[in-house]
């Protein structure tokens, strides 16, 4: 249970919103690189945090991410025709260059210097592996680029994809730490999803429905462990960490390509959520990458020329009762990513937290929700820099490992939950 | 049985209109709450948080482990404080209590977390852990994870007490 006041506070990421002013400390994902592939190609439409932008690459590769509406008339500049170093207005011709700054008004003498009076409000764009990265917040406080190991192996070791979710983020958020669902929503994907099914830990995740569970700091953020019966009275552990405010990685099966999200308001009933797998030591394999592009494990089909899922709430997200009744899916819905979106959809656009009644294995969700709101306030009261911010923070991984009983994984998998470039990740 | 039972069903189901439509009511009743403070530190935690607003949740000390006659190893049941000071035993709180949840900040309670966990764990209650304490390596907080761990369904390490009311108000305690 949360109070409503508190729920507001999490969930309104708008521009003078205190968890808004929170989210701009952090370099977050904006678009995908493939799209704006090449220089002037087609500018995009982008709205993040509840602003609306255009983003595009001019004619000398430079990421502009600026206001999405001309200073003229309010024309959106989607409509832009993106040539010869700069965004041009269709309507009267204004153009606009990658920092916002306009550089030609064309009914204007150019001596008067007209156009030097007028900028768009715009944010950094950069490349950090598929993603194009932005930072909405003071230009002056501006941190370190981003260091998460998904995005800074080699490209061929790595795939990412993001997909339109239809409600709040914090709701999809929770999902990401939320390790006690799988057993249930998850439980026909673990034997059938190509990116998942084979790992011996899944018949622990299968054999033990009651997991346990021990929720840790960290400097970051949180790691919570869940901790399942292996053999020989030894514990199976899953461990997910969670970096402030929106980073989650799911702890990984096997040789399996190790998933994760992120998850990103585009306003406050709308997210991104943005899905990974990457390996740290090799290159995906070409049915893996397949895999990946056809939707399986974290990711999704899509409605052909968008973001927005195949299986969606417009059609009931393809719902099968009959895969349903066959065991194969466990709610009916197929696909990891789309059995969590449509569950966390259905609670409505920003979910009502006074209603809710979290039981003890709740216990990371309400961690996490204490960390936001403390950062928040330390924010707004102090100026502290959040947790998360500082890229060290990044360099986290998920683990899932067999221990003795005695063992704390936290103090036993410390080298296991921390990026060791060239060493693969600790998995079952 | 593969289309959907209704065009748009969900679609519509899920806006912030339809969620006007939710009934409202109280969809669940008072949660049994005991908060089991296992040491002085714990103890003195709980007893800023007592005034607050709670549910049915009683706040309680351990004092110490009752063992059965002539077996000193066996508890059978623990003598547990009240804020006013008075006693009560640990069988009789857990009549009925829905959760347990153990507050501790060392391991100074190893012999109160196993008395009351397994008291918890005989009849089947659930429980939660919860140690408050800056450092996490210290190893005091070491053996007092070592001693929630058998018993608590959740464990939960937390650096600052402010944690602690937050926590019982997001269980309804």
């Amino acid at each position: 249970m949360l109070r409503k006041d508190v729920n507001d506070l999490l969930t309104r990421t708008g521009p003078d919103t205190a968890m808004g002013d929170l989210f701009r400390q952090y370099w977050m994902p904006a678009l995908l690189a493939e799209e704006l592939p090449e220089n002037d190609c087609p500018p995009v439409r982008v709205k993040l945090m509840s602003e609306r932008l255009v983003a595009f690459r001019d004619s000398e590769g430079r990421y502009g991410l600026i206001d999405e509406f001309c200073a003229h008339r309010g024309v959106s500049l989607w409509f832009g025709r993106n040539e010869e170093g700069g965004l041009r207005c269709p309507y009267h011709g204004w153009k606009y260059d990658y920092t916002g700054q306009c550089i030609e008004v064309p009914s204007e003498p150019e001596e008067s210097g007209f156009c030097s009076k007028i900028k768009l409000k715009n944010y950094p764009l950069i490349k950090v592996g598929d993603i194009l990265w932005t930072h909405m917040g003071d230009p002056e406080n501006r941190p370190p680029k981003p260091e998460w190991e998904f995005a800074t192996v080699p490209p061929e070791q790595t795939f990412t994809s993001k997909r339109w979710q239809e409600c709040n983020w914090l709701q999809a958020m929770e999902g990401g730490i939320d390790s006690s669902h799988v057993s249930w929503l998850h439980s026909g994907a673990l034997v059938s999803d190509p990116l998942f099914k084979g790992a011996r830990g899944n018949k622990y995740n299968q054999g033990d429905k009651r997991p346990f569970f021990e929720v840790v700091e960290a400097d970051g953020g949180l790691f919570i462990g869940a901790r399942r019966n292996a053999e020989d009275g030894k514990y199976y552990w899953r461990i997910t960490p969670w970096v402030m405010p929106s980073f989650t990685m799911i702890p990984p099966r096997g040789d399996h390509p190790v998933h994760g999200h992120f998850w990103v308001p585009i306003d406050d009933e709308n997210c991104w959520a943005w899905s990974f797998d990457y390996h740290p030591v090799r290159a995906l394999s070409r049915d893996e990458r397949k895999a990946m592009q056809d939707g399986y494990g974290v990711h999704v089909k899509y409605t052909p020329g968008s973001y927005r899922p195949l299986a969606n709430k417009d059609n009931d997200y393809l719902m099968d009762r009959a895969a349903q009744r066959r065991g194969e899916t466990y709610s009916g819905v197929e696909g990891i990513a789309m059995q969590d979106a449509s569950l966390q959809e259905s609670m409505g656009p920003i979910v009502d937290r006074t209603k809710e009644n979290l039981v003890s294995t709740d216990n990371g969700i309400i961690m996490a929700r204490h960390r936001l709101r403390k950062a928040v306030v330390a924010l707004r009261d102090k100026g502290e820099t959040p947790p998360g911010v500082d890229p060290a923070h990044h360099k986290v991984r998920s683990a899932s490992v067999v221990l003795p009983p005695d063992q704390a994984f936290v103090d036993a998998c410390k080298e296991d939950l921390t990026v060791r470039p060239g060493v693969k990740q600790s998995s079952v | 049985m593969n289309t959907p039972t209704l065009l748009s069903s969900c679609a519509r189901a899920a806006t912030a209109e339809e969620a006007r439509y939710r009934i409202d009511y109280p969809n669940s009743r008072a949660r049994s709450s005991r908060i089991v403070a296992l040491d002085d530190e714990a103890a003195a935690i709980m007893r800023r948080i007592e005034d607050d607003v709670w549910g049915d949740a009683h706040f309680l000390t351990f004092r110490a482990r009752n063992p059965a006659p002539g077996i000193e190893a066996l508890s059978i049941d623990a003598t547990l404080a009240r804020p006013d000071g008075g006693e009560t035993r640990l069988s009789a709180e857990l009549a009925g209590a829905d959760v347990v949840v153990m507050i501790a900040s060392s391991g100074a309670g190893i012999d109160a977390a196993a008395a009351v966990g397994n008291a918890c764990f005989v009849r089947n209650i659930m429980t939660a852990g919860l140690i408050v304490s800056r450092d996490r390596t210290d190893p005091d907080v070491e053996r007092a994870v070592g001693a929630l761990r058998p018993y608590a369904a959740v464990l939960v390490i937390a650096a600052d007490e402010e944690f602690v009311p937050a926590m019982l108000h997001a269980l309804r305690a």
